[in-house]
């Protein structure tokens, strides 16, 4: 810049330059005045980033005290009360989690670290007052979070159960039906109990599955009824229309369903993606040994999150998804047989 | 000394890894993070946004990502593969129908730049259930022997009962180990 002011003055000649030269830096002058101003300012708005910091490590303090309060005040109280507190701390860790990813743009390595080993000995904590105040609970996990502490040693793979196991995938295929019209189709409780099931391609069908299969998967089902005892693990619904779905899981995905009802228990969450016309309502169908595959599947009889599903296409926080309802209590289905 | 050797030796100091978690939705990517970190897989929801985890396994320092994997998730995969060393490709075995889809969205990803050196693990998960496919189906159902840029492995494992979930991120570590730490 120096340059071109020189270049300039060694263009103007006599006293009228000079003039010129003087305004000239005074204007000059004035710039950078206003420079300094902008990067005054600048350095105020990133301190209010700094302020953000501080924000989240107070927030995060507050929240890891309050769940630290829930768990300390299990003991002694009676269970009703326990699993009510255990049920609000980990909602709230859960909560603190997705604080915690949402607020990693802005945390530096160390407090981001901090933050994680905090949370991490929170569920630690959690998980240790949950095997304590509830040990008698009727969750069927409790033998794998036994294997879970297992996975931490280091065991030697069995590999005469690994290929034991692909023999035996190989013998027994998929259980389930496909390709059927018009029929009314049951499974009983041996057919199905800790397999995966899969129905496909079935057109104004009536299907009952009464059993606790592992895992469920419905494609391309139009115009049928499909009702199924509790699933242990996730269901997954692709392609699916004019039908009505009922059966107790842990997760639910549906994907690409028009028009369709959704009689549901479900112990996290339920999602929708490319869906339309989807309607919710909570599960009703009974059978005689609904109880008894309860048990066999794990889930947890008093949770179910029903009408909280989430629509991927619709990630406006605030306003709810066109793409999904509740259906009004004086519409639902309570009489199921056929 | 290059340039590439002060990275690596900044790299032995922290001892630290980046491991992406991608597959198909309804794989177990969460459930295997929260599987191998000890905690309670029962409760786990479709994963909206993602999930990062730091864990201390054998003294080296793991960060893994889990990215959700719902169709509309996909395209935003990219915005996590900066630094990666280390991609776990999660399959779900029994979901014979999606086969051809895990296929082509693990395909695509190799192709990508940015994660050219990285190792790529794929678990062959929900081995429990007595529909899964075995490893060596699912070898062939992905063409994982025309994987000729990356070092690979497939490892079969169950997440909700933990089985082989350690062997095969022991063998993700020896194989980024080997690359990054040692070789010189």
């Amino acid at each position: 810049m120096r340059v071109m002011i020189i270049s300039e003055v060694i263009q103007d000649d006599g006293f009228d330059g000079a003039a010129k030269m003087k305004e000239r830096l005074q204007r000059r002058n004035q710039t950078r005045i206003e420079d300094a101003e902008r990067r005054k300012e600048e350095k105020e708005s990133r301190s209010v980033a700094e302020e953000k910091d501080e924000y989240f490590s107070k927030m995060f303090g507050e929240q890891r005290a309050a769940i630290e309060e829930l768990l300390s005040g299990c003991s002694g109280a009676d269970r009703a009360a326990v699993s009510q507190k255990l049920e609000e701390a980990t909602a709230k860790t859960a909560q603190l989690q997705k604080f915690l990813n949402d607020s990693v743009l802005f945390l530096t390595q160390y407090e981001l670290r901090q933050s994680q080993a905090a949370l991490q000995k929170l569920q630690a904590s959690l998980a240790e007052a949950r095997e304590k105040a509830l040990p008698k609970k009727k969750f069927a996990f409790r033998a794998r979070s036994k294997a879970a502490d297992k996975v931490s040693a280091p065991e030697p793979a069995p590999p005469a159960a690994g290929s034991g196991e692909v023999d035996s995938a190989a013998a027994a295929e998929q259980s389930g039906f496909s390709n059927m019209d018009n029929e009314f189709l049951t499974k009983t409780s041996e057919e199905i109990q800790k397999r995966d099931v899969l129905l496909t391609h079935l057109t104004n069908c009536k299907v009952r599955l009464f059993g606790s299969p592992s895992t469920l998967h419905l494609k391309h089902i139009h115009g049928c009824e499909v009702l199924c005892g509790p699933v242990s693990s996730s269901v997954f619904v692709d392609h699916c229309s004019n039908s009505t779905l009922g059966f107790p899981c842990q997760q639910l995905r549906t994907h690409n369903t028009t028009d369709t009802q959704v009689y549901l228990h479900v112990t996290s969450r339920a999602i929708i993606e490319d869906c339309q016309g989807v309607s919710f309502a909570p599960f009703s169908w009974s059978y005689p040994n609904l109880d008894q595959d309860f048990s066999v599947s794990g889930l947890s009889r008093e949770r179910n999150n029903w009408n909280q599903v989430d629509d991927f296409n619709w990630l406006a926080a605030g306003t709810p998804s066109p793409n999904w309802t509740v259906i009004p209590e004086a519409d639902r289905k309570t009489s199921w047989d056929p | 000394m290059g340039l590439l050797t002060i990275l690596k030796k900044m790299k032995q100091k922290e001892r630290e890894m980046r491991l992406l978690m991608l597959g198909l939705d309804n794989a177990g990517k969460t459930t295997i993070l929260k599987k191998f970190n000890g905690e309670d897989v029962s409760t786990i929801s479709p994963t909206l946004g993602f999930n990062i985890q730091t864990l201390e396994h054998r003294g080296f320092k793991l960060n893994i990502w889990d990215v959700g994997g719902q169709k509309s998730l996909r395209s935003y995969w990219r915005n996590y593969f900066e630094s990666t060393d280390g991609l776990v490709w999660v399959v779900d075995s029994a979901d014979r129908l999606r086969m051809e889809d895990c296929r082509q969205e693990l395909s695509a990803l190799l192709l990508e730049e940015r994660l050219a050196g990285a190792t790529l693990l794929v678990f062959a998960n929900k081995q429990d259930l007595p529909g899964a496919l075995s490893q060596e189906a699912i070898r062939e159902a992905l063409a994982l022997e025309q994987i000729k840029s990356h070092h690979w492995c497939i490892i079969s494992c169950s997440a909700v009962t933990g089985e082989n979930l350690l062997s095969g991120v022991d063998w993700l570590l020896d194989d980024i180990a080997a690359r990054i730490f040692t070789a010189d």
